[in-house]
């Protein structure tokens, strides 16, 4: 199992590796403008200056190994026009910790609401519940967020007669964005644990707790719904993983001082080291997502086998 | 011995023979119609995949339903530009007189504001051209204390004499006429303290001072061209042309109808071109990953690498890189997502590889390329088409995503997404139908795609077939 969990750590680093190469390079290709605050007022030889000097007409190794050196060293670089000269790793530091309440909020709440609702749906086929549940799944699923986001923003807040926009102080703020941000993962846990739950209450040994008397409620609970969830705690990293494109989406919609409204506002300011960072920052995520629900799932279920089956070829 | 009842029984049977002897014997057999329930019972089949599968598909009205509405708004797509009475997409539709841009009108079936009947005086303002002319129901402005006989009252309007011409004149607030104790009592004099304008008509067609247009056929022009009276009840109109905003204009004076239309094109276009691409590149990937048993281990990994990286970064970045337009958009989005078609078909081939008809057909001598596109791949169409059914939504969905963080397509090729994102900005206004049209026909196709796919696929899985 450990060498299961170092080879698949080694190949989130090799991955890491490649998308942070890559997206260095894409990032050269930029118009140079990207990189001053002023570029029309410059003259050439002041930019030409200016590159030189932040190592841009380096050729591209060195470029990339003093790239990957300060990396390791924490360092991010600086922003070019965002907020001219600031370390991009402060202006991040600032930013990180309501992105990252706000998604911990949202996975709370996608958790507590997704799985009661799977659970429900599973249990009455084809009733009430289900047909409820299977709407919203559609609707959610169907329906790009970037849409139904707006609405939820536009007559929630009237609903509740708040604010549309975010504040910190403000809890009841928190409400629409938090909840926007869950829709997704909630749509999710239940489509994914109703089906798994039906999955596993046509089985045999199912059938034969029945058959024995244990109680409907106990069968459900004890057999069914714990082996349902086995390969739903896979999901919960890569809810994570969910969250940063929905936090990129609601931070900017509620003006939501995080990082994903954070990458927006960068994107339309064309500031691009802090672009280059922040997409370095999200794929980061997004592969220790994937690589602790692999891991996760390892540790959990010990129905997983790590002996290599021979291969008939 | 015998019983009687069985004596009875045999006489009966002689009898029954007899009877059957005198029928023809044409008419003593009947063809037995096919009847599938019989068939099923002694296990004769003549199952189809195919005709299993559409019958499943058949017995589900919602997604039934949902086709017909999908067929009917994808070919009303691509035929709307070429029906009568439509606006360019990206027009500006100018007003003729003023020049200037239509803006926020709100939708309506009609350009019409108002119907005068025969008779009705009008002033004709000058601009005209062959079909259409300018008129105004405005006599004249009165100015402010000007004195004026009112010879009727009628409550909301007065009947005026003022300078030898004879018209109504509005008698409320906004005029505040000075009204003796009997208003009734006609003629008197009065007079406003405002600058007041006098109408050919009770009522105020211009609606508070629009240029009308109206067809020449509905009117009689004067001999010196200054005023026109109506022939028959003649249409008074918004704009020269008798094609309606249907969805009303946009802010910069668009017809909204035209750009829904036109985004709806480019969204399905990008949706259709994004599944197309994945699908061929997936399935040659996956059948080539599947079958050559020595590519596995490095694909796999390659796999790995790539599965690994959100989709969303990856969307992100290469819109940013390259420029907005349609083709950098469909780049980024197939540049990841042929991998999990090309996963699915791998894993599926290699179940079915190594079959007993496959090992047959291979000893037989059949090419690889017939192998696999005869005996592997008919095995896959369902799938291919569910996930090629699930793509056209994730696409348009992405391209209303990436337009919002402002890398999407330039407003001059109007989709989904832009329109959306421009009607964001209405969405608690009086203008809220630019989000709401969009939004509606989005949701209608991207629904519509879900649903169908997912009830093909259920339909196409033999496990729900009898």
């Amino acid at each position: 199992m450990l060498k299961y969990i170092l080879k698949r750590v080694a190949a989130a680093v090799l991955t890491l590796i490649i998308i942070l190469s890559v997206v260095f390079i894409l990032v050269r290709q930029m118009p140079i403008e990207g990189y001053f605050d002023n570029f029309d007022k410059l003259d050439k030889a002041v930019i030409d200056a200016r590159l030189q000097q932040m190592g841009l007409r380096d050729p591209i190794f060195t470029q990339m190994k003093n790239f990957f050196g300060a990396l390791l060293r924490g360092d991010l670089g600086t922003s070019a026009r965002y907020s001219v000269g600031a370390s991009i790793s402060d202006i991040i530091v600032k930013k990180a910790p309501i992105s990252i309440r706000m998604g911990v909020l949202s996975m709370a709440l996608s958790l507590g609401l997704g799985i009661p609702l799977g659970g429900a749906m599973a249990r009455s086929k084809s009733k009430l519940w289900d047909k409820f549940g299977t709407v919203f799944i559609v609707l959610v699923n169907a329906v790009p967020a970037a849409v139904y986001y707006i609405f939820l923003q536009a007559y929630g807040s009237n609903a509740l007669g708040i604010s549309m926009l975010f504040e910190e102080s403000n809890p009841v703020s928190w409400i629409l964005p938090v909840f926007s941000m869950s829709l997704g993962s909630i749509a999710y846990y239940a489509m994914w644990l109703r089906r798994y739950m039906l999955d596993e209450m046509n089985k045999d040994y199912v059938k034969l707790a029945r058959a024995k008397g244990v109680k409907n409620s106990t069968v459900t609970m004890q057999h069914v719904f714990r082996n349902a969830f086995v390969p739903m705690i896979q999901y919960i990293p890569s809810t994570l993983l969910f969250t940063i494109s929905g936090s990129i989406y609601i931070e900017s919609l509620y003006s939501i001082p995080g990082m994903g409204g954070l990458l927006v506002d960068v994107i339309s300011r064309q500031d691009n080291p802090m672009v280059q960072a922040l997409v370095m920052i999200y794929s980061c995520i997004g592969i220790i997502g994937m690589l602790l629900g692999d891991v996760l799932m390892v540790l959990i279920d010990p129905r997983i086998s790590f002996a290599r089956k021979a291969e008939v070829r | 011995m015998k019983r009687i009842s069985d004596q009875l029984a045999q006489r009966a049977e002689i009898s029954a023979e007899k009877q059957l002897r005198s029928v023809p014997e044409d008419q003593l057999f009947d063809y037995a119609p096919r009847s599938e329930a019989a068939a099923e019972r002694t296990g004769y089949s003549n199952y189809s995949y195919w005709g299993s599968t559409f019958r499943m598909f058949g017995k589900k009205r919602i997604a039934l339903a949902l086709l017909v509405v999908l067929v009917v708004l994808v070919t009303f797509t691509f035929i709307q530009p070429y029906l009568p009475g439509q606006y360019p997409a990206t027009k500006i539709i100018n007003h003729p007189i003023t020049g200037k841009q239509m803006s926020n009108i709100g939708p309506a079936t009609t350009t019409e504001i108002a119907t005068a009947p025969e008779g009705t005086g009008l002033v004709v303002t000058p601009w005209q051209d062959e079909e259409w002319l300018a008129v105004s129901n405005v006599l004249a402005t009165i100015p402010a204390r000007k004195a004026i006989t009112v010879t009727e009252h009628l409550d909301q309007w007065v009947k005026v004499d003022v300078d030898g011409k004879s018209g109504y004149v509005r008698n409320d607030f906004t005029t505040k006429l000075k009204m003796p104790d009997d208003p009734q009592n006609v003629p008197y004099e009065s007079r406003s303290n405002f600058a007041i304008k006098l109408f050919s008509t009770p009522m105020d067609y211009t609606q508070g001072g629009n240029e009308l247009f109206v067809r020449r056929d509905d009117v009689r022009v004067s001999g010196d061209g200054l005023t026109a009276t109506t022939v028959r009840n003649a249409s008074l109109r918004l704009l020269p042309t008798e094609a309606p905003f249907l969805f009303g204009t946009n802010n910069a004076g668009q017809d909204l109808w035209g750009m829904v239309w036109s985004g709806t094109r480019t969204s399905l276009f990008i949706g259709f071109v994004v599944a197309l691409i994945e699908a061929a590149v997936g399935i040659l990937v996956g059948v080539i990953w599947g079958y050559v048993r020595k590519v596995d281990r490095v694909m796999t990994e390659i796999y790995n690498v790539i599965n690994n990286i959100p989709t969303t970064i990856v969307l992100i970045l290469i819109a940013y890189v390259l420029r907005p337009g349609i083709f950098s958009l469909i780049f980024a989005m197939t540049l990841t997502g042929w991998v999990s078609m090309a996963r699915f078909i791998r894993n599926q081939i290699v179940i079915i590889r190594d079959r007993d008809y496959n090992m047959a057909s291979r000893c037989l001598g059949t090419g690889t390329l017939r192998i696999i596109t005869r005996n592997l791949l008919p095995y896959l169409v369902s799938v291919i088409m569910l996930r090629m059914a699930l793509a056209i939504p994730g696409a348009i969905g992405s391209e209303v995503f990436i337009t919002y963080i402002g890398l999407g397509l330039p407003l001059s090729i109007p989709s989904l997404g832009n329109l959306i994102t421009v009607g964001r900005k209405f969405v608690s206004t009086p203008q809220s139908y630019q989000l709401l049209f969009p939004t509606i026909v989005l949701s209608i196709v991207t629904v519509s795609f879900y649903i169908i796919g997912n009830s093909f696929a259920d339909a196409a899985d033999p496990r729900n077939h009898v």
